[in-house]
């Protein structure tokens, strides 16, 4: 009976499964591939860890994948750049308000300090044309350019190196 | 067993694994036996850990795990004490962690901290391994606290009209404006087919690998909240710091192991419940869930045990914020948002510049809103979508005011709150001057005369349906059985142009011009539209309708039908709910007919799990008029 009740309810949840595996870019290289502005590292993390779960490594990344994250957690030199690169969309919009909370996650990754953070809001909207110069723009170059506002600014220069 | 007979055992064991030593095996053999005289391979710890669940029906257990490398023994599988004895053995290993392999006190983390715990461990007669990227990877995570994440069912997207639990692990430097950044613990099957049919077989019968990964939250975030549209429901753990170990020790085991994937009891809901149930020895979550899992009932297992749970917040998706932002505004100011998010205005427009600036600002933020949600659903009639949400974004970034995000209150029932998912009904009733008495019992799971609250409005999911009646004159026989019933009616506006649609499938009494009543095979399908009004207390829908029947007592044996269906759903309270429709199809290929239903629902709620339904209705089938009314108690479990 349960097996029979499988067959229907299958159906019913296909698409997300092949949503999961459409993803299978594999690899995330050392990392080269978030500076080429290709499909996105976020995805490709994706596909690894959803994907060859059988190799050696836990939360598997089968050999040769190794670069963005190491049993499933996203290496530390990496996760500033994954997350802008999986989140572009939504930091532009929250640096247009000055508000928002993958904005909050960005500072943080930045370590941004609390007595910070209305001014960092406030610089990334007062040049969010400038960090973000198209919507369908490079990870790459939204980094340097959030480098050089940061630069410019007296107080928030020192942020700038966790880039 | 004698000493020395266990030291034999010991040495037999060890020597699966290639260096021990005399006094190793010594050790182990004292090991062992404690272990038996603790009877710890009964302990339900040990039962959690390695996933043993009793068999169907000869004695004894099973373990769940279908990968081999998660058992030490070669008859692990099945015997959870030579599993223990063989994993206490592997502990003596003296295999170096590298890239490609670890040793297996690192492998299987949680059963060495447990068994090191119960057995207190002899550091000078058993080398402790230290497990650097066991280390690494919970340094990475920083765990404070578990939460059980809920994305709910969203009915248009089919995947996930059940939803879909996860485990978030929270990290120490966390607060509520980083929570992002947090990671998930999540369960899946690991498949590339694309095929809906092979899916369906291969899921059936199990032969899928389903696996454990863990990502970045905002990786899940977007995927459900941003592309699926589903509100997120999370339900923040209430876990000491030792038992958010415990679980993760155990999550890191069971990173590298597959199970055969089934969809309705091993899937993502009960592994999850699994793998949380380790936290204390005598929390057991997934055992009523042996034979039937359904996703909101994961949240149930979790609430139904009160001090669980510290806390529960709601995030609602892209779609509900969009709403609530348009709800907020000025008929005008709906018009400038349509006209922005199309293109059809730009964004210069001098009317924008007439508006105050918090309503500029209002305007401009759901029309970059809308006009991603129009991306994220596929209208691709946007000439530049990338240039146009450029604009929006950046006339937003001039104007000096705050955001104008609307405070959006949770729904008043949560997932977890709303009525069970199984239903019987007991009722009584008449047809055509004939009394009769019916049972009927639901597997699962909301239909679109039920309370909505924690489910989804409008949308019907009902699995497995099956009504028995017998008349006073006559034998009990099988009135209905319709495994599957689906309804989706999604409201239409201007902002969003839903369809509603119907798929059902089952077996249903269908009269034929001699009197008889022959139970035939039925499928229907059909699709329209469906508007509400503004405080959502009703809701009209029509659908136009095709209809397929199957039976050997039908003339020619098969009838193909078209026609149409419209009705009203209207709340006099969040008790009583009535439900008038009209239907009628014309069979016009095989065994000819019309048949036509003019019908009124009725239900009011007693309680959460207990309903009252009276149907009336007037039919015409096979040329002759009857009418028929049933009046039935219902019951949710």
């Amino acid at each position: 009976m349960k097996k029979f009740i499988a067959v229907l309810s299958l159906v019913v949840a296909l698409p997300t499964a092949a949503l999961a595996a459409n993803d299978n870019v594999g690899g995330c290289g050392v990392g080269s591939l978030i500076f080429k502005g290709q499909s996105g590292i976020g995805p490709q993390v994706l596909a690894v860890t959803t994907n060859g779960s059988f190799g050696n490594q836990t939360f598997g990344i089968s050999t040769g994948t190794l670069g963005c994250t190491q049993d499933g957690v996203v290496r530390s030199n990496m996760k500033t750049a994954m997350f802008i690169d999986s989140n572009k969309d939504k930091l532009a919009r929250d640096m247009s308000v000055g508000n928002g909370e993958t904005l909050a996650a960005l500072a943080h990754l930045l370590g941004v300090e609390s007595q910070d953070q209305v001014a960092f809001n406030r610089l990334t909207k007062d040049n969010m044309a400038r960090i973000f110069t198209t919507e369908s723009v490079a990870t790459e170059q939204v980094i340097s350019a959030l480098r050089e506002v940061l630069a410019a600014d007296a107080t928030l220069s020192r942020y700038q190196t966790a880039l | 067993m004698r000493p020395i007979w266990l030291i034999i055992f010991a040495t037999l064991l060890l020597s699966q694994n290639l260096a021990f030593g005399a006094t190793d095996s010594a050790y182990l053999a004292e090991l062992v036996a404690r272990s038996r005289q603790l009877r710890l391979a009964e302990r339900q710890e040990w039962r959690k850990l390695v996933h043993y669940v009793p068999n169907l029906i000869s004695p004894g257990v099973h373990g769940l795990v279908d990968s081999p490398g998660f058992y030490n023994a070669p008859d692990g599988k099945d015997n959870p004490r030579s599993e223990l004895d063989a994993t206490l053995a592997s502990f003596f290993s003296d295999i170096e962690e590298s890239n490609e392999q670890q040793n297996p006190q690192c492998v299987f983390v949680a059963r060495y901290a447990w068994l090191a715990e119960q057995l207190a461990f002899d550091p000078q007669r058993l080398t402790r391994r230290i497990c650097k990227r066991y280390q690494q990877w919970h340094a990475a995570l920083n765990p404070a606290g578990l939460t059980l994440v809920f994305a709910s069912a969203y009915i248009n997207s089919p995947s996930s009209m059940y939803g879909h639990p996860l485990v978030r692990v929270d990290a120490k430097d966390q607060d509520e404006h980083t929570r992002l950044l947090a990671y998930a613990i999540t369960f899946a099957a690991n498949t590339d087919e694309s095929n809906g049919l092979a899916f369906a077989v291969n899921g059936l019968f199990g032969g899928y690998p389903g696996a454990f990964s863990i990502l970045p939250y905002y990786l899940k975030v977007r995927e459900y909240s941003d592309l699926e549209n589903r509100d997120i429901w999370e339900y923040r753990l209430n876990l000491s710091r030792e038992e958010v170990d415990r679980v993760l020790r155990h999550a890191w085991e069971l990173g590298p192991v597959y199970y055969q994937y089934f969809f309705f009891d091993e899937n993502c809901a009960y592994h999850l419940l699994g793998l949380l149930q380790v936290a204390r020895p005598e929390l057991d979550l997934a055992g009523r869930f042996r034979w039937w899992a359904i996703p909101a009932d994961s949240v149930r297992a979790i609430t139904d045990h009160p001090d669980l749970v510290k806390k529960v917040v709601y995030r609602p998706a892209s779609a509900t914020v969009v709403r609530h932002r348009l709800g907020g505004l000025s008929k005008p100011e709906r018009k400038l948002v349509k006209d922005f998010s199309v293109g059809r205005s730009a964004v210069n427009d001098p009317v924008l510049g007439i508006l105050p600036a918090e309503r500029a600002a209002a305007v401009l933020e759901a029309s970059q809103d809308y006009a991603s949600y129009r991306r994220a659903i596929g209208k691709d009639d946007v000439a530049d979508p990338a240039g146009l949400a450029r604009d929006l974004l950046t006339a937003r970034s001039r104007l000096d005011v705050e955001a104008q995000t609307p405070e959006i209150p949770p729904p008043e029932v949560q997932p977890d709150q709303g009525h069970r998912s199984s239903r019987v009904a007991l009722g009584a009733g008449r047809k055509e001057g004939r009394g009769f008495r019916e049972l009927s019992a639901r597997a699962t799971y909301h239909d679109i005369m039920d309370s909505d609250g924690g489910y989804a409005r409008g949308a019907q999911i009902e699995f497995f349906s099956l009504a028995l009646r017998k008349y006073d004159t006559g034998a009990a026989r099988v009135e209905r059985f319709t495994p599957v019933n689906i309804l989706s009616l999604t409201p239409r506006d201007a902002f969003f142009q839903s369809m509603s649609w119907k798929i059902a499938a089952g077996w249903q009494r269908v009269r034929t011009p001699d009197g008889n009543e022959p139970l035939v095979f039925s499928l229907d399908g059909g699709a329209g539209g469906s508007w509400s009004n503004q405080s959502s207390t009703a809701l009209w829908y029509v659908l136009f309708d095709g209809s397929s029947r199957l039976n050997s007592d039908l003339v020619n044996g098969y009838a193909l039908g078209a026609g149409a269906s419209m009705g009203s759903l209207f709340d006099f309270n969040p008790r009583w709910r009535v439900h008038g429709y009209a239907r009628s199809v014309r069979y016009f290929l095989g065994r000819r007919d019309t048949t036509r239903t003019l019908g009124l629902e009725q239900r009011i709620a007693l309680g959460r799990d207990i309903a009252l339904r009276v149907d009336v209705a007037h039919n015409r089938e096979s040329a002759r008029s009857y009418n028929s009314a049933t009046a039935s108690i219902l019951y949710y479990f």
